[in-house]
């Protein structure tokens, strides 16, 4: 009699555990993609080489002079979790940049998908480049996760004795022109404040932040500690992948995109991750895809114009999970 | 002594008992299951319409030509602007480096007392700058963000005393308040600095 008690209370906590991890293995999660911010008329060769101009040109991939690029932010639904991919940047009124436009702030562009930035659970930066790691402060819940490597990295370029070789600007006309550039105090001083918060994962390597939602690290695929987020979805898996990766296009077509820190190889090798890991070029989704929106890359037909003209997309549903188109 | 009757109506009760457990551990397993399920699938309380704000930010301005005492003044702020830059992400990069337990407070004071002579440096080459009239805004932002530099560099090194860590937390408000303002300048005097990255 005592087996048979024992046998049962067993299969009981052995029924528990194997319905929690079906479950957590079942789980699908909700993805929207939120354009934070447009920059304007950029020279399609200067974000794609592959993509420059010629004046006269007859071919697809080098008549077109410039393109708008977005500053798209991930956001992903996954059980409790409200989790960013990428936090665009802080572009308020006090800052008109040339050249941008179509900028909101990023808690306003959640509530109108039905979100509070108190909601926001986890923050997963692809880079911390300052339009790509903005607006910290404004989700007080959220923990950050960025790679360790992409802070020493940072560190290396700063302190580094030649300042053409540089972690901030060292050139009135931009970061171009200082290959290590793109963290002014102000992004810095975001990520810092994280820290100081505990509010802070610092990664090294890979890391499953929620159950199939995972971190791939994608070192020099851009910035030194670049990183990639897998994740499941009803429509397959997705991998972001922030500026590691170029485009739609670029990506099916084997273009390299924003080399002024990359390691193009080792963008080829993240490209390649996202092929082996949801089995094609579709799912891969990068932070300034020019074709975002439109009829021409199909993850984001279901698109609709939000605050200031700033555009959004519902992605992937999960079972249960309403619409946000409006 | 009764422990004999006892002891066998123990054994019964204790039996009965197991069973009991037994059952609410499948029963209690069950509805974890369920819930754990219907957790994962349950839709989402909130509820949001979604309308169109209208136009509260503005977009691109066309900026006008800048006059030659202005170009003057952007130029002559630019290089004390790069070391300013420099030295302040130097500073979160010691506070940072100590919160990640890479370094001790007695380092955060070897990083950061050298950043206040530099700060004090840059206040002295900024005071001489010629100002034109149209750029007293800019120049009073910028004054104000190398005054908080300055006091968020002397709040900092005092953890290396006591190793509280509300001086880290009161500089990087001052350096974060500092930033904003190095962006609101450098939006007038250096539009181009901040290109897609």
């Amino acid at each position: 009699m005592k087996k048979v008690i024992g046998t049962l209370a067993s299969l009981g906590l052995a029924a528990v555990g194997l319905f929690g991890a079906v479950a957590a293995q079942a789980q699908n999660c909700s993805v929207w993609l939120v354009e934070s911010s447009r920059f304007m008329n950029v020279p399609f060769g200067a974000f794609m080489p592959d993509r420059a101009y010629v004046p006269g040109s007859n071919n697809p991939n080098n008549n077109v002079n410039t393109v708008d690029l977005p500053v798209n932010v991930g956001v992903i639904k996954c059980g409790k979790e409200l989790i960013l991919y990428d936090s665009g940047w802080k572009q308020q009124d006090y800052l008109k940049m040339t050249g941008s436009d179509h900028w909101a702030p990023l808690p306003d562009q959640l509530k109108m998908l039905g979100f509070n930035a108190s909601d926001v659970t986890k923050i997963v930066i692809g880079h911390g480049h300052w339009d790509h790691a903005g607006q910290l402060m404004d989700f007080p819940n959220a923990v950050l996760y960025v790679q360790r490597e992409e802070l020493k990295g940072i560190e290396w370029a700063l302190n580094y004795p030649n300042p053409k070789i540089a972690a901030v600007n060292t050139s009135p006309g931009g970061c171009m022109r200082t290959p290590a550039c793109g963290y002014p105090p102000k992004t810095l001083d975001e990520i810092y404040g994280k820290v100081l918060a505990g509010k802070a994962m610092i990664v090294d390597g890979e890391a499953e932040i929620a159950p199939g939602v995972k971190i791939h690290p994608a070192f020099r695929a851009h910035t030194a500690g670049s990183q990639l987020l897998e994740v499941p979805t009803s429509i397959g898996k997705l991998v972001f992948g922030s500026d590691a990766y170029s485009s739609y296009e670029g990506i099916r077509d084997w273009m390299i995109a924003n080399p002024q820190q990359t390691d193009t190889v080792q963008q080829f090798l993240a490209y390649e991750k996202c092929y082996k890991i949801t089995g094609g070029y579709q799912n891969c989704v990068s932070a300034h895809e020019p074709l975002s929106y439109t009829d021409k890359y199909p993850l984001t037909k279901n698109s609709w114009i939000g605050i200031n003209g700033s555009r959004m997309a519902e992605i992937a549903l999960n079972p249960g999970e309403r619409s946000r188109h409006p | 002594m009764s422990t004999p009757a006892q002891s066998s109506g123990s054994k019964r009760t204790f039996g009965a008992k197991q069973l009991l457990t037994g059952l609410a551990l499948i029963a209690l397993g069950a509805i974890a299951a369920v819930a754990v399920l219907r957790e994962v699938t349950r839709a989402p309380s909130n509820s949001g319409s979604a309308a169109t704000v209208g136009n509260a930010y503005a977009g691109t301005v066309p900026r006008p030509a800048r006059t030659a005492a202005e170009e003057s003044y952007a130029t002559g702020l630019w290089p004390i602007h790069e070391i300013v830059q420099a030295s302040a992400v130097r500073m979160t990069f010691a506070g940072l480096s100590y919160k990640m337990g890479e370094i001790d407070k007695v380092e955060v004071k070897k990083r950061v007392a050298p950043l206040s002579k530099v700060f004090e440096q840059a206040q002295v080459k900024f005071d001489a700058l010629p100002v034109p009239a149209s750029m007293q805004t800019q120049h009073e932002q910028y004054a104000e963000a190398l005054r908080l530099y300055r006091n968020a560099s002397t709040e900092m090194v005092k953890v290396a005393q006591d190793g509280k860590e509300e001086h880290l937390v009161k500089a990087q408000a001052m350096s974060y308040s500092a930033s904003e303002n190095l962006l609101r300048v450098g939006d007038v005097l250096w539009p181009g600095e901040h290109r897609p990255n």
